[in-house]
């Protein structure tokens, strides 16, 4: 048998063992909305740990991080940078979430934004932007898992064949088992994918130059400008530091705004889980040291991959592994890949049918609801798809795209569980001034001042016209704001989730 | 407590931006065998995982306290 052929073995048993895990956890949830959404309000700790770790640790960290660490050097450090500045809000937000998630019922982010400033249409907009910014990410990890397949194949599977048979099997255990089987699938896939980048992280560096110090000497000789900050671009000429500090600006308030994480406070079994889930996740974020130092093992290596983003795999295929070993590795590879695209796919259909379908269509039954959610899980895939085989763009610039999307939606949140005086007309004239704002320097790029990242400069519009438009129309009842800002009690609202001790 | 953590974390946003970051920018001295630009967002990092735990538990013995009175 030849060293693919052993590897593709590999990578099938791998595959099964994730789908029977999905499934399996599939026929335990609750067969309402809620538990497809939401989980049943029941993980522990070690499977939210996991559930989030695995679900920001992707093919973007996996493929995408020593693509860059290989082709722009250090200005991938904004990746390591970011993740800790982003979460660490949420340690005082995701409880506060929480409490009112239980309180009133809320499974999305549109509809604690609408509970506190009543609008359809801020739903409808936050629902389409939330799905426009899901599709760069999806198509992303698809990229990645058909990268990884390609090049374990030796092109015997093409990367188009290969993201399809992966997302296959994605999108029947979302379709079959909701969050639930996201749950269990994360918690394996996130075990695999940390024991696997520690160990390839030292070993690349010592098979190949004798050690990290070492590699970094030859490196510092051969090509010290991949070694300072901000790096280089993606065609080899210095990067901007407006545009590397602006990354990791955009990113550190855009990271909790990602539904699949956000909606984590209504999956946390309570408070002190939710806020130890903050706590435990820089320890993922120190699993991208190894993974730049796979990048940078590459950089001197005499031959070149046919993409950045394929140097991971490409690295310890010629390495002299044995073959079931390089299978294991890359499937954790491909598992960090899948683990963040079922997560993604199955908040982009929760919210679009949550917040863009159901405030208009109020007749729909639960059993109506699952399979709209559904339909649009096989959608959402279907239209990522077409962009992952069509553009060939970096990992790391498509999730940098859809974070400047993304960021809007951190504002209003921001406003509506801490400023009193905010309106529904501020909130939405925000919304539609920073996306359109951010929208704009998108498609021109070579307008922006200092090379600031579009989401950025989207912010900076952004939060004056949702401030002014507040402070100029009529603010909203004491009672009204109090319940989102203060958490009090609200005596016209039933209280849905029996947890009014909170208050 | 609350207070301090985040004057921690506005600190933190300076030292891995411009121009924070630049003073730090360099090849050498090597840090556990990276290069201190690589090292310095890295120790940023840890030192938020020493400070999110303190603060975690400074919370969690602080309500444990109400609960039992």
């Amino acid at each position: 048998m030849e060293q693919w052929q052993v590897i593709v073995a590999v990578f099938a048993v791998y595959l099964a063992v994730t789908l029977g895990i999905g499934l399996a956890a599939g026929r335990r949830a609750s067969n309402s909305v809620t538990g497809y959404v939401a989980g049943d309000r029941e993980f522990g700790l070690l499977v939210m740990y996991f559930v989030t770790g695995a679900s920001v640790f992707s093919a973007f960290a996996f493929l995408g991080g020593p693509g860059w660490a290989y082709s722009r050097g250090a200005a991938g450090f904004y990746i390591l940078s970011y993740g800790v500045l982003g979460m660490a809000p949420w340690y005082f937000m995701g409880p506060k979430t929480a409490r009112l998630g239980r309180r009133f019922g809320y499974v999305t982010q549109a509809q604690l934004l609408v509970g506190r400033f009543p609008s359809r249409f801020l739903s409808v907009l936050v629902a389409a932007l939330t799905v426009l910014a899901f599709i760069p990410y999806v198509t992303l990890q698809m990229r990645g898992a058909g990268i990884v397949i390609e090049a374990v194949t030796d092109g015997h599977i093409s990367l188009a064949a290969g993201a399809a048979l992966a997302y296959g099997i994605v999108i029947i255990y979302v379709l079959s088992a909701g969050v639930a089987a996201v749950g269990w699938t994360n918690t394996f896939q996130g075990i695999f994918m940390l024991a696997i980048a520690w160990t390839l992280g030292i070993y690349l560096p010592f098979k190949l130059y004798g050690g990290v110090g070492p590699m970094f000497e030859q490196i510092a000789e051969a090509r010290p400008e991949l070694l300072r900050a901000p790096g280089l671009t993606a065609a080899g000429d210095p990067w901007s530091w407006g545009g590397y500090s602006s990354a990791i600006l955009v990113s550190a308030v855009g990271l909790q705004m990602w539904p699949h994480l956000f909606m984590k406070a209504f999956t946390a079994k309570d408070d002190r889980t939710l806020r130890r889930t903050v706590v435990l996740f820089p320890t993922f974020q120190l699993f991208l040291i190894p993974v730049f130092l796979i990048g940078f093992a590459g950089v001197l290596f005499p031959d070149t991959p046919p993409e950045p983003d394929f140097i991971l795999p490409f690295l310890i295929l010629r390495t002299d592994l044995p073959a079931l070993v390089v299978g294991l590795f890359c499937a954790g590879a491909l598992s960090a890949s899948m683990s963040t695209g079922d997560a993604l796919l199955h908040a982009s259909a929760s919210v679009a049918v949550e917040d863009g379908i159901r405030p208009f269509a109020t007749g729909l039954n639960d059993h109506q609801q699952r399979l709209l959610m559904r339909g649009l899980v096989v959608v959402v895939g279907a239209i990522a798809y077409v962009f992952a085989i069509t553009r060939a763009e970096s990992l790391v610039v498509l999730l940098l795209t859809a974070y400047g999307i993304i960021a809007q939606l951190a504002p209003p949140i921001v406003a509506a569980l801490y400023w009193r005086r905010a309106t529904t007309a501020g909130a939405i004239a925000g919304l539609l001034a920073g996306s359109a704002t951010a929208l704009f320097f998108y498609f021109n790029a070579s307008l922006r001042p200092f090379d600031v990242h579009e989401g950025v400069l989207g912010l900076l519009v952004h939060v004056p016209v949702l401030v002014l438009v507040s402070l100029l129309t009529p603010a909203q009842s004491d009672v009204h704001s109090g319940v989102f800002v203060s958490g009090q009690a609200q005596a016209t609202k039933p209280d849905a989730g029996g947890s009014a001790t909170h208050a | 407590m609350r207070a301090l953590a985040t004057a921690f974390f506005v600190l933190f946003v300076v030292a891995v931006t411009w121009p924070g970051y630049v003073p730090f920018n360099r090849i050498a001295p090597s840090v556990l065998g990276l290069p201190l630009s690589f090292a310095w967002p890295a120790i940023w990092v840890v030192l938020g995982c020493v400070v999110l735990f303190f603060l975690d538990r400074s919370e969690t013995r602080a309500e444990d306290r109400e609960e039992d009175g």
